[in-house]
């Protein structure tokens, strides 16, 4: 027997915004730290202009460059007190985008942030249901070459998002799941387990997006924030302060008369000059989490309200399945933690619904009367690791391990096993 | 990152919450682990959330070490002295552990520096119970008192199954590691590390470190020791280690440093690798621009055939006149 197997699973959830990473078996992920990398890029530059002569201590330096790095939270912190270090952000849209600062941050959680020996645990890491397979075998081809694990499974997400809420509430496979993340919003519907891969809908309005808004709207009304610093308000506002709200109107008129119940206090130090600065959150509060229910507020381009992309999406389903999807949304991403947003959303659905219902009833002259749909939208208090919590249920189960793709198969037959996946046998 | 920090990130991090929130109750059930197989595994209960409790399983030792009550020689007395009235060892400890302790957060001493320090301490367990022996071993060194395993050879647990040695003498201390690998590209990498990290000590800058060689048989001072220690595929690394390397403050890195070499090294090969897979995509990426620089431009070839065929055309239509006049 596998010694690796004895051992729990480490299960790594690369997002676009947050990292989640920890053992298998736990209910809560070990670290939660900011997907970026802060590299040390002036040994490189330097090497370019000075002469050939000194190349042995060029040489050092750069491989001095090559272990002076920092992810997390820490990345953040170097990059702001000092100017040698640059930020890359390795993952954009839900997509690995540089690899080499991928490997870098992979390194750093195993080594630093776990502090685990790679070839003493099999790895459960996660992918978009949109991910391409090239990016599937780059994957495990530098979790084989780099790291050495004896076998590494990786999980498409929402799958893993719905299998969080199996164990939390008894409910079968098959649901849609609304990933809103920091930097992709897709809706995924799937089946007994099976993602139906021709009804993914995604959106490009992101938890991204709803910080940039809140930025632009506190910039408008002339808030006192550092330009340098707006950002990171932002998003710290839209972490603690935002909520969704039923009606727009009705919520500003609330705001309106009572603005010392409703209007936040933000204080915070310049990072220049170290005075103290404050400012007033107040509309942004409601109005952030209103671009995924309206979002014509914020963009042109893109206007469709997330609540009937998620109707699209189950009417483009098998119609075997429609009830079955409806009944059973699940919520999953760090941007689906605004208070009363499953409310929210389960509302406007159940509205999109009924009004169908009615109209095909109309049609048919009330002769025949259909069975009532019911619509549920499904929150629990770990939404924000979901997607992490679900690979370390699945992780701790003894199927895992011989659904792992080994190191044998991978010395065996190269990098394309990975691009099979068990969610999508009879599709690729 | 060049060297592993001796304290264990997560179990710091537990801790600080922990203390930050006092008296919130939280339920705390979380196992974890880390290199060379050390598991750990904490728990706090709703009832009182003060008190903590932390198990410790240590890998497997080998029949050559010595291990008394499950525990590294040493080791008790080793967390008594480093921790005091904070930590109470319970007996027996948790089932598939070698150590439990019960930490009671309120009596830490309330000076947060102090305070921080001592956590810091607590969550580097893992160095003052594995590396206990080792430290017994260098204190008598740095005090020069003669022990009676004088020029005996002694095996420390390091990794599951595995161990390195010891020769303690009363004017130095020698230190050997058999490097075992698994994967066959490791085992190469490694080697070259080793010898390059051999040759590195000998630069100007390193003259007071401890002295380290390398070879690929196992050294005289091994001689006594069972022969399954002695299949190392990665050869052997020696250092001596003299009292001017163990004196005050140096012994806790000391000790830290040789109980983790085989995670430094280990940890290095990684990192190599994943520099020559830098290396050897940014090589791809420009042959590919290379590549692409040497396909022929599409667009301007199709311009060109088609201004050549419109004149081909003509003269053959004036060809055509030609010949039916």
């Amino acid at each position: 027997m596998d010694p690796a197997a004895n051992r729990p699973a480490v299960v790594i959830d690369n997002g676009t915004g947050y990292t989640k990473m920890g053992y298998a078996g736990n209910v809560e992920p070990c670290f939660i730290v900011p997907t970026v990398v802060a590299v040390n890029e002036s040994f490189l530059n330097q090497s370019r202009s000075s002469s050939k002569a000194n190349w042995l201590a060029q040489h050092n330096a750069g491989v001095m460059a090559d272990l002076d790095f920092f992810i997390g939270d820490e990345a953040l912190a170097r990059s702001r007190s000092s100017s040698t270090y640059n930020l890359t952000y390795p993952i954009r849209h839900g997509q690995v985008d540089n690899w080499d600062a991928m490997e870098r941050f992979w390194q750093h959680c195993i080594f630093n942030y776990l502090r685990c020996d790679p070839e003493d645990h099999y790895f459960l890491l996660t992918e978009s249901p949109l991910t391409a397979p090239e990016s599937r075998e780059y994957t495990g081809e530098i979790m084989f070459e780099t790291f050495n694990v004896p076998g590494l499974y990786i999980a498409v997400n929402s799958v893993l998002a719905l299998a969080a809420g199996y164990t939390a509430s008894k409910c079968e496979m098959t649901g849609v799941v609304v990933d809103v993340g920091d930097g992709a919003t897709h809706v995924v519907p799937v089946a007994d387990g099976y993602v139906i891969g021709s009804s993914i809908k995604s959106v490009p309005i992101t938890g991204k997006d709803v910080t940039l808004f809140i930025q632009q709207l506190m910039r408008e009304r002339g808030e006192n924030i550092p330009p340098e610093d707006s950002f990171e308000v932002a998003r710290k506002v839209k972490e603690t302060y935002c909520y969704t709200c039923s009606d727009i109107v009705k919520e500003f008129n609330k705001h309106d008369k009572e603005p010392s119940k409703y209007i936040k206090q933000w204080r915070g130090i310049k990072p220049k000059t170290g005075a103290p600065y404050s400012c007033d959150i107040g509309y942004e509060r409601f109005l952030g989490p209103e671009v995924f229910f309206n979002p014509e507020i914020y963009s042109s381009d893109f206007t469709t309200p997330l609540p009937s992309v998620i109707d699209k999406c189950i009417q483009s389903a098998p119609i075997d399945t429609r009830r079955a999807l409806y009944k059973n949304i699940v919520l999953s991403g760090g941007s689906t933690m605004f208070k009363d947003f499953h409310r929210r959303l389960q509302r406007d659905i159940k509205k999109i619904v009924d009004a169908r219902v009615l109209a095909s009833e109309a049609r048919l002259g009330g002769e025949i009367k259909s069975h009532p749909v019911e619509v549920n939208v499904v929150s629990h208090p770990i939404q924000r690791f979901a997607v992490w919590f679900g690979g370390s249920v699945l992780a701790s189960t003894p199927e895992f391990f011989a659904a792992c793709h080994t190191k044998a198969e991978y010395e065996e037959y190269g990098a394309s096993i990975c691009r099979t996946n068990p969610v999508f046998k009879g599709m690729y | 990152m060049i060297l592993l920090q001796s304290h264990s990130k997560f179990l710091l991090q537990t801790l600080l919450n922990r203390v930050q929130n006092f008296d919130k109750g939280v339920e705390l059930d979380y196992h974890w682990v880390e290199f060379g197989d050390v598991r750990y595994h904490i728990q706090v209960s709703m009832k009182n959330p003060q008190h903590l409790k932390l198990s410790v399983s240590l890998p497997i030792p080998p029949p050559d070490t010595v291990f008394m009550g499950g525990l590294p020689s040493g080791a008790i007395e080793a967390i008594k002295s480093a921790y005091g009235a904070v930590v109470q060892i319970l007996d027996p400890p948790r089932d598939g552990f070698n150590l439990t302790l019960k930490l009671n957060l309120s009596k830490l001493p309330p000076d947060e520096e102090y305070k921080h320090v001592l956590l810091v301490k607590i969550a580097s367990v893992r160095e003052v119970v594995l590396g206990a022996p080792l430290r017994l071993i260098l204190k008598q060194l740095a005090s020069r008192t003669v022990s009676s395993n004088i020029n005996q050879l002694v095996a420390l647990v390091h990794r599951p199954k595995e161990s390195f040695f010891l020769v303690p003498q009363v004017d130095k201390v020698t230190v050997i590691f058999p490097m075992r690998f698994n994967d066959s590209i490791d085992i190469v990498l490694a080697t070259s590390f080793l010898q390059e990290f051999v040759e590195a000590r000998r630069t100007a800058g390193l003259h007071n470190a401890p002295s380290c060689s390398w070879s690929s048989t196992p050294p005289l001072e091994l001689k006594e020791a069972a022969t399954e220690a002695l299949s190392a595929n990665a050869g052997f690394v020696t250092f001596v280690i003299f009292p001017r390397h163990v004196e005050g403050k140096k012994l806790d890195r000391t000790v830290w440093s040789l109980s983790t070499f085989h995670a430094y090294v280990s940890y290095h090969v990684k990192c190599s690798e994943g520099f020559m897979h830098t290396r050897m995509r940014r090589r791809v990426e420009s042959l590919i621009e290379a590549l692409g620089r040497a396909k022929p431009d599409t667009d301007t070839e199709n311009r060109k055939k088609g201004g050549h065929n419109r004149s081909f055309k003509r003269l053959s239509l004036k060809d055509g006149r030609t010949n039916s006049n």
